[in-house]
């Protein structure tokens, strides 16, 4: 669900369950996307809201317009979500998690085990 | 845009005291705006200019392009809830229900008699026999089935329970999406509605101090956090909305958002914590009279 408390916006939330929703394959290619209206209900947000949080996505161009039928979702944007998310997120989370370490003293090595643990717990919960 | 009200150098006195002082703005038609300001601001006065109950000392306000003060046409298509609301003392609530739904153009009855149930308002109650908070409610459920073009709610909330106080955001909204209304909405409890809002208007001693997209009041100002040199040098020489002493070391700063993400980024590094500002705070921190709030006082002596 979306966080109103969060520095990032509401419709950058909006944006990226979005975005989320492709990645995972709930929404596939050439399929409709939610509109506006569906989304400000789904999430109980004001419709202009949602509509800019579409708007993010047809930007960069990963959903597209049919007139008059809505918003749907573009060839090939689950593979440019990733490599963007990679690109962003993770390198921001990854920033996050440096300065921590430093700030509480913890050693790079101590860091990379966290990390390793963490990862093998994911994978375990994906298969199960 | 279609504006739905617009008001021009709109001032109203009483006596020596000005409540709205030379107020100009245009609400656009088919949004939800807050109106939030402190007590005392002019919130309810402006409403009522609006609506017609009051006549201006001075300036204009048209809705729908006509003077609301005195006119049948502007009354039909706008509804005014408060807590004060009078309701006829010789009929049940399911009466009131029907003699208002014969006043409103749009008014669905079928909504009205469902959210009626829904609140566990037995219809067959009087008005004067319910607690405030039930007061409210039922108002509410008059201001939603009505469908009117400018729909104002002057603190509808008063006295209701949060779940209840959810239920009618919600109501509101997926009302609101089916048929789209002006709806110009006065509340203290901006956090909690501030989602369902298009815009803001924040209202300063009867002056716009801001009024912009309810996007923009979250992105306006940022918090820093963190030893005192560091914020103070992130902050430089701009505005501050708030400051707060956190310690002998620590301080907390509200200022204009104007830092790009690295900035922030190299804020977080010299160990000053970055935070969202919540529209709430930031409407009590800019119509504040002392930058540090309560505590300027006790710290006074």
């Amino acid at each position: 669900m979306l966080n109103g408390d969060s520095l990032t916006p509401i419709y950058v939330q909006v944006a990226e369950w979005l975005e989320t929703e492709i990645l995972n394959g709930n929404l596939r290619s050439n399929e409709r996307v939610y509109s506006q209206y569906q989304l400000a209900d789904m999430f109980n947000i004001n419709p202009a809201t949602a509509a800019k949080g579409l708007n993010i996505l047809a930007d960069q161009g990963l959903v597209y317009k049919k007139r008059g039928l809505g918003m749907f979702v573009s060839p090939r944007a689950g593979e440019r979500i990733r490599r963007k998310r990679i690109n962003r997120n993770l390198k921001r989370l990854a920033q996050e998690l440096a300065m921590e370490a430093e700030r509480l003293g913890v050693s790079r090595e101590e860091l990379l085990d966290l990390i390793a643990e963490a990862w093998i717990q994911a994978r375990k919960e994906e298969l199960e | 845009m279609r504006a739905a009200v617009e008001c021009s150098g709109l001032t109203k006195a009483f006596g020596s005291t000005v409540a709205i002082d030379n107020l100009s703005f245009k609400l656009p038609a088919n949004k939800i705006t807050g109106l939030i300001g402190r007590n005392g601001a002019g919130k309810t006065t402006l409403l009522k200019l609006i609506a017609g109950y009051l006549a201006p000392t001075g300036g204009s306000v048209k809705v729908f392009s006509e003077n609301p003060f005195n006119n049948v046409r502007v009354s039909a298509n706008l509804i005014f809830v408060d807590d004060k609301m009078t309701m006829p003392q010789s009929l049940n609530l399911g009466e009131i229900l029907e003699a208002v739904g014969g006043f409103y153009e749009n008014w669905d009855h079928r909504l009205a008699r469902g959210l009626l149930e829904y609140f566990n308002l037995n219809p067959r109650q009087h008005h004067y026999n319910l607690s405030k908070g039930m007061k409210s409610t039922f108002n509410m459920i008059v201001g939603i089935a009505a469908r009117c073009p400018l729909t104002i709610f002057d603190e509808p909330t008063v006295g209701m329970d949060a779940a209840v106080r959810k239920d009618f955001y919600r109501a509101l909204l997926k009302d609101f999406l089916q048929h789209p209304r002006t709806v110009f909405f006065s509340s203290h409890l901006l956090n909690e509605i501030s989602e369902i809002l298009d815009d803001i208007l924040l209202l300063d001693q009867g002056r716009c101090r801001l009024y912009m997209t309810k996007d923009a009041v979250k992105e306006f100002a940022v918090g820093l956090q963190g030893k005192e040199e560091a914020v103070a040098a992130i902050a430089g020489g701009s505005e501050i909305f708030y400051r707060k002493k956190l310690g002998p070391e620590n301080l907390y700063l509200v200022v204009p958002n104007r830092f790009s993400e690295e900035e922030l980024l190299a804020a977080r590094r010299k160990g000053v914590e970055v935070s969202a500002v919540p529209a709430e705070d930031l409407c009590v921190y800019l119509t504040a009279k002392h930058k540090g709030g309560i505590d300027d006082v006790f710290d006074r002596n």
